[in-house]
């Protein structure tokens, strides 16, 4: 099963060439992990899957996205459709300076729904999902700024996990967090992969072989390999591949 | 060498004590000037008095007598008198004439209820003596069925008018001025003036930063606004007085208002706060962090909903200064206003008709023939306690803003 399609992917900011001639295909309740060096282009891919490239002026894509085998950039696609389907989660935790509840229900309020029942049960829901329910259930209605910083990844997980997205695109979920609050991102990735399909762009060689089924090498806007976990990394086929993930270990 | 430069930063030094020492006298010699002329002359009656004092002649249909107890807190200087329930004392007034000043009116007093018995609209309406009045002349019957009268222009003391009162057996006619010199006409204008200005410019204003700031793309059109917004905001404003006399007048002539109005001033001083407006808006909405932004996109909401659940209500605080500010500016605009609004001193200002804010009130105190420096100290000193009050909210609110976005 795949989730998305993506052939002859290609993209600019302006004069620059981002990303050059991607294929790939990411499957279905799998963790797929992205990683690279620093400006190969990760959070640029992980951004056309949810359109969120658009607000950047200037650029410009060719190729195909298929999303369930639909094409997410042809003119008819809804991207406010799309990003209800296929939710992220940036890099540092950006709550909204609202109440914990209101964070969590704000996906489906934009949505038109106002239903008390509804509302109440999905936040319950999420926050369970994101293991921060027993933390937050006695201050769901402080500031959500108020939580500590890995509590608040979590609660941007939770606010994503709340609109029962297809996908969970992750960038650096784990990057302004300690190893604590990072361990229990981790193990919260480990039981969302049953539901959800999840891609991560990750620095750390260590979490991309901890958590993900499948990895992809991003080298200066290529895609230089992609295969599941073990295989790349440990038989890569490109020696690039093998430099930097040797690199990186020894 | 080393000495030559010892000199030369000693002399800079000496320079800078000096012009910042200049400085600060004569922020407190200012500040002196004002509270001391104006100190005494702030009470809340002030609030409340009109500004001119009215002539009214009173009669009185049904009088009855009464029997009324001296209440304890009226002065040794204050004389009583038990059938009329009134305490009057001997006073002065601003061009140092006599006068008999009514201190106390008991609440049942018989004065309460007479109606107006000069020709004009107000004829035969209710209309009852009033504490701060001077009894001009008072007519009335004494027991032996003579005529006397007596008040301020027969020169009678308070003692002497209170001594004719107890020997009453009818009231024919009571002459009276109310008290003036109050500033409650050109509060009230004031307000209208905030109100109505804020209710223009502030929707047009955060309007207009919203789209400069969300939705325009960086071109020609767009640098041609802000340029104009930059250069709007350093016009003296006396230009805008101008324009609002020239450019706005047509538009409240359409709504047949043919002289200077509140109106007129509202529109033109939402012309004066627009770029204020718009600038600090634009602040207040460039500051929300962009994170917040592709949060709420990315939870499929649209632009429009991200702008008006999230940036606004982030940008909240700034909006607030800015109205703040405004308020701020419109009550210590003057040159504006006098073009647009006149410098009668109206004490029931209505929107369609001139009348004078607090400072514009100043001007026309002054520019008369007989400037009253006190009643301009005073207004000052309340202005000035406004905008103090005014400043430091906003102190408090930025204080605020900044705390709020270096936690998360
Ligand atoms: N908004 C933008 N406008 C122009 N160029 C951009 C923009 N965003 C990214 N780039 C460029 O595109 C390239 C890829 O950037 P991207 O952010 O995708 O890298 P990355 O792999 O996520 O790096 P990092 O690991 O440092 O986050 C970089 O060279 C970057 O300079
Ligand atoms: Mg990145």
């Amino acid at each position: 099963m795949k989730t998305f399609e993506i052939k002859d992917l290609n993209l600019w900011y302006g004069d620059f060439h981002a990303l050059k001639d991607i294929d790939m295909d990411i499957r279905n309740n799998k963790v797929s992990a992205f990683i690279g060096p620093s400006g190969c282009g990760k959070s640029t891919f992980l951004r056309v899957l949810n359109r969120m490239n658009d607000l950047i002026d200037g650029t410009k894509i060719t190729g195909q996205v298929l999303f369930n085998g639909q094409e997410i950039y042809a003119p008819e696609s809804d991207v406010v459709t799309l990003r209800t389907k296929v939710g992220m989660v940036f890099q540092k935790p950006n709550p909204f300076p609202m109440s914990v509840y209101d964070n969590v229900a704000y996906g489906l309020r934009v949505q038109g729904i106002k239903n008390k029942a509804v509302l109440n049960d999905t936040v319950e829901d999420s926050l369970k999902k994101a293991a921060l329910w027993e933390e937050v259930k006695d201050r769901l209605s402080d500031n959500a700024l108020q939580l500590s910083g890995g509590q608040q990844q979590r609660l941007c997980i939770a606010r994503a996990i709340a609109l029962s997205p297809e996908v969970i695109l992750m960038d650096e979920p784990t990057s302004a967090l300690d190893p604590i609050a990072t361990g229990k991102i981790e193990e919260l990735m480990e039981s969302l992969k049953k539901d959800y399909t999840i891609a991560i762009v990750t620095l750390s060689m260590q979490q991309a072989a901890r958590i993900s089924d499948y990895t992809a090498f991003f080298l200066l806007g290529d895609l230089i390999e992609m295969g599941p976990t073990r295989e790349v990394f440990h038989k890569p086929n490109d020696k690039r591949t093998e430099d930097y993930i040797t690199g990186r270990f020894g | 060498m080393t000495r030559k430069r010892r000199i030369y930063d000693g002399i800079l030094n000496a320079l800078t004590y000096l012009s910042s020492g200049i400085a600060v006298i004569i922020l407190v010699m200012v500040l002196q000037f004002v509270f001391v002329r104006g100190w005494s002359g702030v009470n809340f009656d002030l609030l409340s008095k009109p500004y001119w004092s009215g002539n009214n002649t009173i009669e009185f249909p049904q009088f009855k007598t009464g029997a009324f107890d001296r209440p304890d807190h009226l002065g040794d200087d204050i004389a009583f008198s038990e059938k009329l329930g009134i305490g009057l004392s001997d006073g002065l007034d601003a061009y140092k004439e006599h006068q008999v000043v009514v201190e106390y009116l008991d609440p049942e007093s018989p004065l309460h209820h007479g109606v107006v018995s000069t020709a004009g609209v107000d004829l035969g309406k209710e209309l009852g003596l009033s504490e701060g009045s001077n009894i001009v002349n008072l007519m009335l019957k004494d027991t032996d069925d003579k005529i006397v009268n007596v008040g301020a222009q027969r020169k009678s003391t308070a003692e002497e008018t209170v001594a004719a009162m107890d020997n009453i057996s009818e009231m024919r006619k009571i002459y009276f001025k109310t008290e003036g010199g109050g500033i409650n006409g050109s509060l009230k204008a004031t307000l209208y003036l905030i109100g109505l200005s804020l209710v223009i410019a502030l929707p047009i204003g955060i309007a207009a930063a919203i789209y400069l700031n969300e939705y325009a793309k960086a071109n020609r059109v767009t640098n041609a606004m802000r340029s104009s917004i930059e250069l709007l905001s350093g016009v003296p404003s006396i230009i805008f007085g101008l324009m609002g006399v020239s450019v706005l007048f047509p538009i409240t002539q359409l709504m047949g208002i043919h002289t200077v109005s509140i109106i007129l001033g509202a529109l033109t001083m939402a012309v004066v706060l627009l770029p204020l407006i718009i600038r600090q808006t634009e602040e207040s909405l460039k500051v929300v962090p962009i994170d917040l932004r592709y949060a709420s996109l990315s939870l499929g909401a649209t632009q429009t909903q991200t702008i008006f659940k999230v940036i606004l209500p982030s940008a909240l605080p700034g909006i607030l200064t800015a109205t703040l500010l405004s308020i701020s500016r419109i009550i210590g605009e003057s040159a504006a206003l006098i073009y647009t609004m006149g410098t009668f001193i109206a004490d029931r200002p209505r929107l369609d008709q001139g009348a004078t804010t607090l400072a514009v009130q100043i001007w026309s105190l002054m520019s008369g023939e007989q400037p009253n420096f006190e009643l301009s100290s005073t207004i000052s000193i309340i202005i000035l306690l406004i905008v103090l009050a005014l400043n430091v909210s906003v102190k408090l609110i930025s204080y605020r803003i900044n705390k709020k976005w270096s936690v998360s």
